[in-house]
């Protein structure tokens, strides 16, 4: 039972994760709703700033933790670490549509615009359209084995689109902006800096959190498999016997 | 079970003080007059009134001080603003005035402009990133519970 | 079984699709994502009544609007080539001279812009107003530089 152990540990973390991320969210959503100014420009549209930057930056990185994870079971085959990349999928999924919603409504106050097929917005797509690829993959492929395999390999594929993204800002014309926080400088002045930062740590350790549920979770199903179908064949066999 | 209904009871409470004391604090800005209501009912006193900066109406004398008309819907309003240089003043724009109507004068005398706040779009958009996710992690906790209970219930820690 | 290969496939072709788009299909045109009014001015006349979107700054002191209508004219440069943009309809709310947008429309060849659709481009630095007001700038990207090179 090492497995249950490792486990086990993750929970005693778990609670970590969850109240930290209550804290800073609490934190971010106060002072970014409250507690910090409008933009010179944007007003108090800017707002939104705070929801979608820290959404959209967890999903790369946890395409990131995926694409590693992925290079992990690889190499050691670890049962732990495939579920581990199956939930991390499944939630940087919904984060990165998240953040192409929360983008869209951005869009529309200070672009003008709900969506436009520029690199930046093209390229988070292709992320979205990577994700829910793997998520179908895995479930169309029997054998546990080859689904964990073939699904690494695409995953560790699909990393190209991550510089993608991010230099996508920097090498072509956008109508999104560039990075804000980047080798130029921070151009965020400090009053509306501290609501980001606070929802950006906040979200990454919601996404952690959830993450250590919803591994959690896929092991449990997969161990009640096993214990029914153990419990099935017991059955059968001692009925044969008889 | 109950555990878990306490927790995120709790989480409820506490997300629903902060939406009503959010929206009180915003609540002011919230409200404001359009251009036919103030020729109708010439409030007095200090009022917000929303409305779209008409084209080739705009002149402005130095930094801080401007007159243009203000067209709403089927009413216009003569505007003389003075105070801060305006960032936001520009034709064909939608603005917040916030001033006092002058009856005598029927001129709106501004003392601040601000662009339309957008709540709407900031509400929208906090819903649609944080709904989910409590949704979802929701799902995700009594689904655990459950997997707990069952596999507890098929006695699979049996020592053999 | 059959199913379930199928799906396979499609789940690959997704992936594979996307990737393929990023790599050789669409996405090199959208990189291209608007021009610059230097490129607009020497399109070729295969470009004319095209649609097609320009980026730039819009040129301080040069929007006009009309006592009757809603719709203004105003110039976008990038610093080498300017070009005369007439639009019809309300400007977004972050329309401003001095300030990056994109339009949408026509390029007529008798050299002017009729657009129908401006976007507006808001720079990556925040800072509250009093900051602003008081001369305060953070380091960011040079737009116009960004659009000769």
């Amino acid at each position: 039972m090492t497995i249950h152990r490792v486990i086990r540990k993750v929970q005693r973390f778990q609670g970590w994760f969850g109240g930290g991320a209550a804290l800073c969210l609490g934190a971010g959503l106060y002072l970014g709703l409250i507690g910090s100014p409008p933009d010179y420009y944007q007003g108090e549209v800017v707002r939104i700033m705070y929801i979608h930057v820290p959404l959209a930056h967890t999903s790369l990185l946890g395409y990131t933790v995926l694409a590693l994870g992925s290079l992990w079971y690889l190499w050691k085959r670890d049962p732990i670490v495939d579920n581990m990349c199956q939930a991390v999928a499944a939630l940087s999924a919904v984060f990165t549509a998240l953040a192409l919603g929360t983008g869209m409504i951005w869009g529309k106050p200070t672009w003008d615009t709900w969506w436009t097929w520029d690199a930046r917005l093209t390229s988070f797509t292709v992320l979205l359209l990577i994700l829910i690829g793997y998520i179908m993959l895995r479930t169309f492929v029997d054998d546990h084995e080859k689904e964990a395999r073939y699904g690494a390999i695409l995953a560790i594929i699909g990393f190209v689109d991550l510089p993608i993204i991010h230099f996508s800002v920097e090498w072509w014309r956008t109508l999104h902006q560039p990075q804000s926080i980047s080798m130029r400088g921070v151009s965020i002045s400090s009053g509306l800096l501290a609501p980001l930062l606070c929802m950006s740590i906040g979200m990454s350790l919601l996404f952690s959190y959830m993450v250590m549920v919803r591994t959690q979770l896929l092991y449990l199903d997969r161990l009640l498999h096993a214990k029914k179908g153990r419990l099935l064949s017991q059955f059968h066999l001692s009925k044969s016997d008889s | 079970m109950t555990n878990l209904s306490i927790r995120w009871g709790g989480l409820l409470v506490v997300t629903i003080v902060l939406v009503v004391l959010t929206y009180n604090h915003y609540q002011d800005n919230i409200t404001s007059l359009v251009p036919q209501q103030v020729r109708k009912e010439a409030p007095t006193g200090e009022i917000r009134v929303l409305g779209m900066v008409q084209g080739r109406t705009l002149k402005t004398r130095e930094a801080g001080e401007a007159t243009f008309t203000l067209l709403g819907k089927s009413a216009t309003l003569p505007v003389h603003y003075q105070g801060p240089p305006p960032d936001n003043l520009r034709e064909l724009k939608i603005l917040i005035l916030i001033g006092t109507w002058n009856a005598s004068t029927q001129v709106f005398e501004a003392r601040d402009i601000g662009i339309v706040p957008n709540y709407g779009f900031i509400a929208g958009a906090y819903l649609l990133g944080l709904l989910p996710l409590a949704l979802f992690l929701f799902a995700m906790t009594r689904r655990v519970n459950f997997l707990y209970e069952e596999i507890k219930a098929s006695k699979l820690y049996e020592e053999k | 079984m059959g199913t379930k290969k199928v799906g396979m496939i499609v789940s690959i072709l997704l992936v594979g699709g996307a990737l393929a788009y990023l790599a050789l299909g669409n996405f090199g045109e959208n990189v291209v994502y608007f021009f610059t009014p230097s490129e607009v001015k020497a399109f070729s006349p295969d470009y004319y009544q095209k649609k097609v979107r320009v980026g730039g700054m819009v040129v301080e002191g040069s929007m006009n609007t009309y006592p009757d209508r809603l719709g203004l004219t105003f110039q976008l440069t990038d610093g080498e080539a300017t070009i005369p943009v007439a639009f019809e309809g309300i400007p977004p709310d972050l329309f401003k001279e001095g300030q990056g947008a994109v339009v949408e429309g026509y390029w007529t060849g008798q050299h002017r812009f009729e657009s129908n659709m401006i976007m507006a481009k808001h720079s990556e630095d925040y800072m509250p107003i009093e900051l602003k007001r008081a001369g305060v700038e953070l380091p960011r990207k040079d737009f116009m530089k960004s659009l000769v090179e």
